[in-house]
C-alpha cells in the first residue's frame, strides 16, 4: 500500500537528516522584523554578496545559514527604509532583529502585498493568497466598512455566495468547508447580518492567507480552504490610538505598551447603529395607524491581543475575540430575540530551543451560539444551538542542512455539540416539552512535512497528516497526504504542482445558499461518514517587467466525497432524529485561474480570470442526476487598481464579473383548492435542481482615499462608491401572478428579478494618533 | 410547531429590511417543455358525498385557465366495491369550491377502514392512492385571555393519544368557514406524545369576535403533502429556501387522496 511505504519514509528522511543537524559548519542567523507597530511578514532579510536569502514568516521572524566571517544583513519591506548591519559570525548563532522605519506613510498606504513577488515565485507553495489589511483598507467597500474576507472574494479560486454576502466558496466548495483561524483558534460562523459582513474587524487584524489547495500538513478539517487570519500585535514603544467612524458603525482600538520592550496589547472594538436611527423611528411613529415599528437590530464585537516576552527564547500570546448578533422585537405582549455570536480565545507559548528549532504550542477554546426566544403571556419558548471547542496544538519547526526545514506537530480537540434545544413552557404548567441532543466528539491530529530545496531549481514540500475523530462510540481516521513541488525553468519562471487529501469530520446542518445563523455544526458518527476531498492543481508563473509583474495560471480538480444534503422538506431546527434528514453524494469542481499581479510603483493591483466547473450527486436528489452547485461560476473576472495621485490622494477601483448564480426554479404550477376551497393557491412545481442562470452579475466599485492633515497624528476620509454605475444585479428571480386589482381575477403570471443594492455612496473617516 | 417555516418567518424582517432598499424588475425567463401531471385533490368525509378535483399541472406562464381534464375517469374503491365519480363540473357559490368529479352516493365510514383511489385519462396516465379513515380528537377547551388593550389571545386545548403517532391540523377562521382562515398550521406529536397539548395566538381578537376552531386529526400522508406545499410556495420568492419537491399522497400525478376526521367548535370572545 502506498500511503504506509510514504509515511515510513518521510520517517526515515526525518531521521536522517536530524543527524545532519550538528554536522556542517554553517551558522544560524534568525530574528525578527518589525515595522513601527507589528511583525512585518514577507520581508526579505538577505546577504548580497552570497547571494543568500530568507523571507519571514507570519510572525515577521527568519532564519538564514551563514558560514563564518564577516558578513553584511540587509533587511528590506516595500514602504520601509531598508536597514543593514553587519555581523561577524564566529562560532555561534546569532539572533539578530531589525526594526524599520516607514520610508512614507503614503508609499506604506499602496503596498499590494506583503509577499514580494519573487518569493512568491521561489516557494513550493502553491494556490494561496495573502491580504493585508493595509490593502483591503484601500479598497472601496460596501457601506465603507472594510471587510477582508470580501476582498479575498475578489481572488481567483474565489466566489461569493451572493451580493454582499461574505461566504467563501472556494474552487467549488461549499462555506462549510473552509476552516477559519483567527490566531490559530477556530471560528466557526465568521458573519454577521446574515452572511453580510465578516466577523474580523479590520482594525484588529494584521493579515490573512488563503489557501486554495496545496494545504500545508499543519492543516486539516475542512475540504476547501484554509482562511488563516492573525491578529495584529500592539505597539511596543508608545499608546496609540486608531478608529473610524462610518456610516453604519463605528470602531476604535487602542494599543500599546504593557512593559516596554517586553510586553504590548491591543484592544478593539466596533459596533453598528442602526437601531439608534430604527428606535427613534418607532417613536416618532408610535401610534400611527398601520405603523409597524422597525426591531432592533445591531452587532458589535471585541478583539484584543496580548504578547509578553519572557525570555529571548520564550514569548507568550493571548488573543481573544468575542462577537454578538442581536435581532429583537418587544412590546407589552411579546418579546422575540434572536442572537448569535462567537467567542474565540488563545494562547500561544513560543519557545525556541535554538535559532534553528522552535515550538509553538497554542491552547485555544473556541465556540459559536445562537439563541431564539420568545414569550408571549405565560407562554415562553427557547431554541439554542450551539458548538463548544477546546483545543490544544503544537507545531514544531526544524530547520536542518541540505535545504530541509522540517515541520511537525500534533493536535486535539475536544468538541460539544448542542444540537435544536428546544424548551416550551408556559408558567401555568399547561404545557411542557422539550427537544434536542448533545454529543461529545474528539478529534485529533499528527502531521510531518518536509520543505526540502532539492536544487537552484527544484524544492519539494511533501507531508502526511494522520488525523482521527472518535464520537458516540465510533471512530474513524485517515492518512491525508500532501505533496507540493515547485520547479524553476528560469530565474523568472517557474512550474508548480500540488496534490492535497483532506478530511472533515464535523459538518454544517444548512439548507439554504446564504450563511444564516441557524446553521448548526454536527459530528461524524455511525451514521454520518466523514467527508473527505482530493485536490490536484498543477501552475505556472511568470516574473516580468524588471520584477514589477506575475502572471500565474493555475489548473485544478478536486474530487469530494460523501458530501452532505438534506431532504425536501427536511426539519433541521427541532428535530430529535436529525440524520434521518441528511442525504450523502459525491461533488467535483475544476478549473482555471489567470492571475495577473502588480505591487511596485504609483499604480498597482491585480486582474483575476477564473473559468470553472461545481457539480454535486446525491441519489435521492435531482432524480440521481448530477447538478450543479449554486455557486458553480463558468467565467469569475476582478480587476482592482489602486492609484497614487499624490501624496495625500489614492485612487482605488474594483470591477467584478461573473456569470450568473445558478438556481432553481418552477417550470409548472398547480391550483390547489384545499379543504374550505376559498382562494385556491398556485403552487409551484420544481424541476431539476439548479437549471436556471441568473443574469451575470457585474460591478464597478470606485474609492478615494484623502489624507488629512490634523494638529495630532493620522487621519484620512475614505470615499466610497459601491456599484458606481448602478447596475441592478439579480439576488433572486420569483415568479408571481398578476392581478386585477378591482376584482383580484388572476390575469396571468410573470419573472420578478429582486436586486439588493443600487449605488451606495459611503464616507469614513478615519483617525490614528 | 417550530419548524423550517417558522424560521423562515424570523427571517421574515430582514427580507422586508433587504426589500425597502433593493430593486425589483420584470425579467424573462425562458422554461423547458413541461410535461403535464394530472392533480388531484379528493377528501373523503364520513356523511358527505363523493367528490374530486381533477386538473392537470401547467406550464407556469400559461394563461390562467382552469386545466379540466374532462376524459378523466375517478373511481373510488371501499370494501371491494369500485364507484365512479362522474364528470360533473360544478362550484360552490358561497365558497367557490369547485369539484369535477362527484356523486351524491355516501359511504359509511368507520375509523380504520382503508378507501382505494384511481384516476386514468385518455392520454395513459394513472393515478392512484389510499387513505385509511382516522378518528376524531376531542377540542378539550376554548379559552381566552384579553391584555390591557382589550385584545385576546385564544388557547385550544387536545389531549393526544399516547399509543398512537398523531398528526394535527389546527385552523381557526372569522364568523365563517367561507372566510380565509387566520391560523392554520400542521403539527406532530413528535415532542408531545400523550400530553395535552395547547394551541395559542397572538393578542389579535376582540370581544365579540365569533371564531370557529377546527382541529383536524390526520394522516401523516397529508401532513407530508401540506408540509410540501408549504415549502413549495416559500421556496418561490425566498433566497434562503432550497426548492421543494411536492410530496403527493398518490402514486403517477400530484395530489392528496385523505380523509378529515375533525372536531369544531364556535365561540364568541366574551370578557
Amino acid at each position: 500500500m502506498r500511503l504506509p511505504a510514504f509515511a515510513v519514509y518521510l520517517f526515515c528522511l526525518f531521521t536522517l537528516f536530524a543527524s545532519d543537524v550538528f554536522a556542517q559548519r554553517t551558522y544560524s542567523i534568525s530574528g525578527y522584523v518589525r515595522g513601527s507597530e507589528d511583525a512585518l511578514i514577507g520581508a526579505t532579510v538577505s546577504v548580497p554578496e552570497l547571494r543568500i536569502g530568507a523571507v519571514t514568516d507570519a510572525r515577521g521572524f527568519y532564519t538564514l545559514q551563514l558560514p563564518e566571517g564577516s558578513h553584511t544583513l540587509q533587511a528590506t519591506y516595500i514602504g520601509y527604509e531598508s536597514t543593514t548591519r553587519t555581523i561577524e559570525v564566529t562560532d555561534q548563532n546569532l539572533t539578530i532583529n531589525f526594526a524599520l522605519l516607514p520610508a512614507n506613510s503614503q508609499l506604506r498606504e499602496v503596498v499590494i502585498e506583503a509577499n514580494s513577488l519573487q518569493q512568491k515565485l521561489n516557494a513550493s507553495q502553491m494556490s494561496v493568497e495573502t491580504l493585508t489589511t493595509r490593502e483591503a483598507k484601500l479598497l472601496p467597500a460596501l457601506f465603507g466598512e472594510v471587510d477582508l474576507i470580501k476582498t479575498l472574494q475578489l481572488k481567483p479560486g474565489v466566489q461569493s455566495g451572493g451580493e454582499g454576502a461574505s461566504g467563501l466558496y472556494v474552487r467549488g466548495g461549499g462555506p462549510d468547508q473552509n476552516l477559519v483561524l483567527l490566531d490559530d483558534a477556530v471560528v466557526y460562523n465568521a458573519s454577521h447580518l446574515f452572511g453580510f459582513f465578516s466577523v474580523f474587524n479590520p482594525d484588529a487584524v494584521e493579515s490573512v492567507e488563503l489557501y486554495k489547495g496545496g494545504f500545508p500538513a499543519q492543516f486539516g478539517g475542512r475540504l476547501s480552504s484554509v482562511v488563516d487570519v492573525k491578529m495584529r500585535e500592539g505597539n511596543k514603544e508608545r499608546i496609540g490610538v486608531t478608529g473610524g467612524i462610518g456610516l453604519i458603525a463605528s470602531r476604535l482600538t487602542v494599543d500599546g505598551p504593557i512593559v516596554k520592550d517586553k510586553s504590548s496589547f491591543v484592544l478593539s472594538g466596533r459596533r453598528t447603529y442602526f437601531d439608534v436611527f430604527t428606535r427613534q423611528i418607532n417613536r416618532l411613529q408610535e401610534g400611527k395607524k398601520d405603523f409597524n415599528p422597525i426591531p432592533d437590530y445591531y452587532f458589535y464585537d471585541l478583539n484584543g491581543k496580548a504578547n509578553y516576552k519572557l525570555s529571548e527564547k520564550d514569548e507568550l500570546f493571548v488573543s481573544g475575540y468575542f462577537g454578538r448578533d442581536f435581532f429583537g422585537f418587544n412590546d407589552a405582549d411579546f418579546q422575540f430575540g434572536f442572537d448569535w455570536g462567537n467567542k474565540v480565545g488563545a494562547l500561544r507559548w513560543q519557545h525556541k530551543f535554538n535559532p534553528r528549532f522552535q515550538v509553538n504550542t497554542t491552547l485555544s477554546g473556541s465556540s459559536y451560539q445562537y439563541n431564539v426566544s420568545n414569550k408571549i403571556d405565560v407562554f415562553s419558548f427557547n431554541l439554542t444551538s450551539d458548538i463548544r471547542d477546546l483545543a490544544l496544538k503544537t507545531d514544531f519547526s526544524l530547520l536542518l542542512d541540505k535545504g530541509h526545514t522540517l515541520q511537525f506537530g500534533a493536535m486535539a480537540t475536544k468538541h460539544n455539540f448542542t444540537i435544536g434545544r428546544l424548551n416550551f413552557d408556559s408558567d401555568d404548567d399547561r404545557q411542557s416539552f422539550a427537544a434536542g441532543n448533545d454529543y461529545e466528539a474528539t478529534e485529533a491530529a499528527a502531521y510531518i512535512a518536509d520543505d526540502f530545496q532539492v536544487n537552484a531549481q527544484l524544492s519539494l514540500n511533501y507531508g502526511l497528516r494522520l488525523s482521527a475523530f472518535n464520537s458516540g462510540g465510533k471512530t474513524y481516521g485517515a492518512l491525508e497526504p500532501r505533496v507540493a513541488a515547485k520547479y524553476s525553468l528560469s530565474e523568472n519562471t517557474s512550474l508548480k504542482a500540488s496534490y492535497a487529501s483532506m478530511m472533515q469530520y464535523i459538518h454544517l446542518v444548512a439548507n439554504s445558499g446564504a450563511s444564516l445563523p441557524t446553521d448548526i455544526w454536527y459530528p461524524s458518527n455511525d451514521y454520518v461518514k466523514p467527508q473527505r476531498s482530493q485536490q490536484v492543481a498543477a501552475g505556472i508563473s511568470h516574473l516580468f517587467g524588471e520584477g514589477r509583474y506575475m502572471v500565474t495560471n493555475e489548473l485544478y480538480y478536486k474530487w469530494m466525497h460523501r458530501q452532505i444534503d438534506f431532504r425536501d422538506g427536511a426539519n433541521l431546527f427541532v428535530n430529535d432524529n436529525l440524520e434521518a434528514e441528511f442525504l450523502f453524494g459525491k461533488g467535483e469542481s475544476y478549473g482555471n485561474e489567470v492571475y495577473l499581479e502588480k505591487i511596485k510603483g504609483r499604480t498597482t493591483g491585480w486582474v483575476g480570470y477564473t473559468l470553472s466547473w461545481s457539480y454535486r450527486q446525491f441519489d435521492d436528489i435531482n432524480g440521481g442526476r448530477r447538478f450543479p452547485t449554486r455557486y458553480d461560476r463558468r467565467h469569475d473576472l476582478s480587476v482592482v487598481v489602486l492609484h497614487e495621485l499624490s501624496k495625500r490622494i489614492n485612487l482605488t477601483g474594483a470591477f467584478v464579473y461573473g456569470t450568473g448564480n445558478a438556481y432553481s426554479l418552477p417550470v409548472a404550477r398547480f391550483a390547489f383548492q384545499d379543504v374550505q376551497g376559498k382562494n385556491a393557491t398556485v403552487v409551484p412545481v420544481y424541476s431539476d435542481r439548479n437549471s436556471f442562470r441568473l443574469a451575470a452579475f457585474h460591478r464597478l466599485d470606485l474609492g478615494l482615499v484623502l489624507k488629512l492633515k490634523p494638529k495630532r497624528g493620522e487621519a484620512d476620509l475614505t470615499f466610497s462608491a459601491y456599484n458606481a454605475y448602478n447596475r441592478r444585479n439579480p439576488y433572486f428571480v420569483y415568479f408571481e401572478q398578476v392581478k386585477n386589482e378591482e376584482d383580484d381575477e388572476t390575469l396571468g403570471f410573470r419573472a420578478k428579478q429582486v436586486s439588493l443594492f443600487p449605488v451606495i455612496p459611503s464616507v469614513t473617516y478615519n483617525f490614528k494618533f | 410547531m417550530m419548524n423550517r417555516r417558522m424560521i423562515y418567518t424570523l427571517f421574515l424582517p430582514l427580507l422586508v429590511l433587504l426589500a425597502s432598499c433593493g430593486m425589483e424588475q420584470e425579467v424573462e425567463v425562458k422554461l423547458p417543455p413541461h410535461e403535464s401531471q394530472l392533480v388531484v385533490e379528493c377528501y373523503l368525509e364520513p356523511g358527505k358525498p363523493l367528490r374530486a378535483v381533477v386538473l392537470e399541472s401547467v406550464s407556469y406562464f400559461n394563461e390562467p385557465e382552469l386545466p379540466l381534464v374532462p376524459d378523466a375517469e375517478v373511481f373510488i374503491t371501499y370494501r371491494g366495491k369500485r364507484i365512479k365519480l362522474p364528470f360533473s363540473p360544478v362550484q360552490n357559490k358561497q365558497t367557490g369550491k369547485y369539484y369535477t368529479h362527484r356523486l351524491s352516493e355516501k359511504l359509511d365510514l368507520q375509523p380504520g377502514d382503508v378507501v382505494g383511489l384511481e384516476v386514468k385519462d385518455g392520454k395513459g396516465r394513472h393515478v392512484t392512492g389510499t387513505t385509511t379513515i382516522l378518528g376524531k380528537v376531542p377540542i378539550e377547551a376554548v379559552e381566552w385571555k384579553f391584555n390591557e388593550k382589550d385584545k385576546a389571545y385564544l388557547l385550544t386545548s387536545y389531549q393526544d393519544d399516547p399509543n398512537t403517532e398523531n398528526f394535527y391540523r389546527y385552523m381557526v377562521h372569522r364568523d365563517s368557514l367561507t372566510n380565509s382562515s387566520d391560523r392554520d398550521f400542521i403539527s406532530s406529536d413528535w415532542l408531545t406524545n400523550g400530553q395535552r397539548v395547547s394551541h395559542g395566538s397572538a393578542y389579535e381578537y376582540e370581544e365579540g369576535d365569533t371564531l370557529v376552531v377546527s382541529l383536524y386529526h390526520i394522516e401523516q400522508q397529508y401532513y407530508d403533502f401540506l408540509g410540501s406545499v408549504s415549502d413549495a410556495r416559500n421556496a418561490n420568492g425566498n433566497p434562503f429556501a432550497q426548492p421543494s419537491r411536492i410530496v403527493s399522497s398518490v402514486k403517477g400525478g400530484i395530489g392528496i387522496f385523505t380523509n378529515l376526521a375533525y372536531n369544531r367548535k364556535t365561540v364568541v370572545i366574551t370578557k
